[in-house]
């Protein structure tokens, strides 16, 4: 089989539109999708036989528009892949789960579109099963139709907790209580500039009233500070703005503090890569602004892949500048009440790093040696953001907290942490050691 | 109809095509799959292949409950066994 000239990595908005971009063109695209079906984590598709979860117009609309347009362009995709980094050499390595081997592909260019991870506070008791990401609980609605079982309670920051909420309540289950850092009501500047933004408005509106509707109790300006084991069930303390603390017992508990690009250990981007392909970021990956951005993002990466040049069109910067625009906003509409940070009254024995069990306590030991360790020195001696996630769920946090414990040392970023190196997802030793003797074979 | 099973440490499990197996799990009221690497639960928590927290061996192989197809007769195991 001969090697696509154009990989585009993810089959999200991003990725799709990349793709279909691209092949405009007439050369030769393929997409690599880790699941079996396309979408991503907003436009996740339900299993055969469930009806689709209550979206909005505007979402169906974008969906039903880009994967017809996907379907009819006829654009490969390797299904159930994953894509693990570029060697050395410039070969793209794609894990195919199918058969268990590893891939090495000679593309001309990649487009990476590996979208975004939620952004979560470290919390007492957050690695407990039950306790996920608010957006993880979204994604299994959207597969398999049915809301998550028992009382729910969510907690963190942003519209995203209110659509969860919204969501499960229209699938039957409404959530015990939405407990928000923020206060978007009492934002009067950024919640009218918000009339700017009409589509978002409305879909916002739409799931208040859904809140409204079956009662869901949204605390504003509140905080989930610890979570404990009580029997089979959780107890949830929640921190109101007046310093008052109330407990709530649940099942399930979603958490979510905003979004990030998922970018952890990806090759840096580059137009004239000295040996290897042109390697290109699209969409959330590049910079979390949501679907309509990414879809956007995707149709300039896909240029650019053809183009290798920095040449895009008026209309998509547009649309990527007008979603940053909202992005901004809704930032300062959810922002925090409370001028403390949700890390700085951590105790000690709160997980930080779930991967490798490590926690507040052992970062600020590193933190108090004579010494300043850099990131990557507390990802050495430490073992924080050197677990299977590869930082995606502590380096950001932990960063922060190494500003904190030693402000007068320079200041590391999440990237310092994690470092960029390939396989970005863990595979077997095995199935590389196989790949290599393979591309040893046909030298 | 005849209903699509996969095993996990011992009980059998039903699940409908098309659906993940943390997804198929989670309709039967299952939140951990047994013993991680550390000692801790194996349990789904950002769904979408990231976090690494729902690690499992499914017919051997290490992957994510989260994003992997739940086939019928699989056999998913913890990423370690320990003597209890």
């Amino acid at each position: 089989m001969r090697d696509p000239d154009i990989l585009v990595i993810g089959g999200g908005p991003a990725g799709m539109s990349a793709a279909l971009e691209a092949a405009r063109s007439g050369l030769a695209v393929e997409l690599v999708e880790q699941r079996e079906s396309l979408g991503g984590a907003i436009y996740r598709q339900p299993i055969e036989g469930v009806q689709v979860i209550p979206q909005s117009a505007g979402a169906r609309g974008r969906w039903a528009a880009l994967s017809q347009a996907f379907s009819k362009a006829a654009i490969p995709v390797r299904f159930g892949s994953v894509f693990l980094g570029v060697d050395g050499h410039g070969y793209v390595l794609v894990e195919n789960r199918q058969n268990g081997l590893v891939e090495c592909l000679s593309p001309r260019a990649v487009v990476l579109a590996t979208g975004a991870v939620e952004h979560v506070h470290p919390r007492p008791g957050w690695q407990f099963a039950g306790v996920s990401t608010a957006g993880g609980l979204q994604v299994m609605m959207k597969e398999t139709g049915t809301a998550p079982r028992g009382s729910v309670l969510l907690a963190g920051s942003g519209p995203l907790l209110i659509a969860v909420a919204a969501q499960m309540a229209r699938l039957g289950n409404p959530p015990l209580a939405i407990v928000e850092s923020g206060d978007p009501y009492r934002r009067i500047m950024p919640g009218l500039s918000m009339l700017g933004f009409p589509k978002l408005l409305a879909e916002a509106l739409g799931y208040l009233k859904d809140i409204h509707l079956h009662r869901i109790p949204w605390l504003r300006g509140s905080r989930l500070v610890r979570i404990e084991r009580q029997g089979e069930r959780f107890s949830a303390v929640v921190r109101a703005g007046d310093g008052s603390q109330s407990t709530f017992v649940c099942d399930r508990i979603g958490l979510h503090d905003g979004i990030r690009p998922n970018d952890y250990g990806l090759p840096q981007a580059s137009s004239e890569a000295a040996a290897g392909p042109v390697i290109l970021r699209a969409g959330d990956c590049r910079e979390a602004l949501g679907a309509i951005a990414a879809e956007a993002d995707g149709r300039r990466a896909g240029r650019l892949a053809i183009q290798g040049v920095a040449a895009s069109a008026a209309d998509d910067i547009g649309k990527i500048d007008r979603q940053r625009r909202a992005q901004a906003l809704l930032a300062r509409l959810f922002a925090p009440v409370d001028d403390r940070s949700a890390l700085d009254e951590l105790a000690d024995d709160t997980l930080l790093c779930r991967c490798e069990g490590k926690t507040v306590g052992d970062l600020r030991n590193l933190c108090q040696r004579v010494d300043s360790l850099t990131g990557r020195e507390v990802k050495h001696n430490g073992r924080f953001a050197m677990g299977a996630c590869q930082g995606r769920f502590c380096a950001a946090n932990t960063a922060a907290l190494m500003a904190r414990f030693k402000p007068e040392a320079p200041a590391s970023s999440a990237a310092d942490l994690t470092g960029r190196r390939w396989p970005v997802r863990p595979v077997s030793i095995g199935a590389l050691v196989r790949a290599a003797s393979r591309d040893n074979d046909t030298q | 109809m005849t209903e699509d099973t996969f095993r996990l440490m011992g009980r059998t499990i039903s699940f409908r095509a098309g659906e993940s197996i943390a997804a198929a799990l989670q309709a039967v009221g299952v939140l951990t799959y047994g013993p991680d690497a550390l000692g801790n639960e194996t349990r789904c928590f950002c769904g979408i292949g990231a976090c690494q927290c729902c690690l499992v061996r499914v017919d051997g192989v290490v992957r994510e409950a989260c994003i992997t197809l739940a086939r019928p007769g699989m056999s998913v195991e913890p990423m370690e066994r320990r003597n209890a």
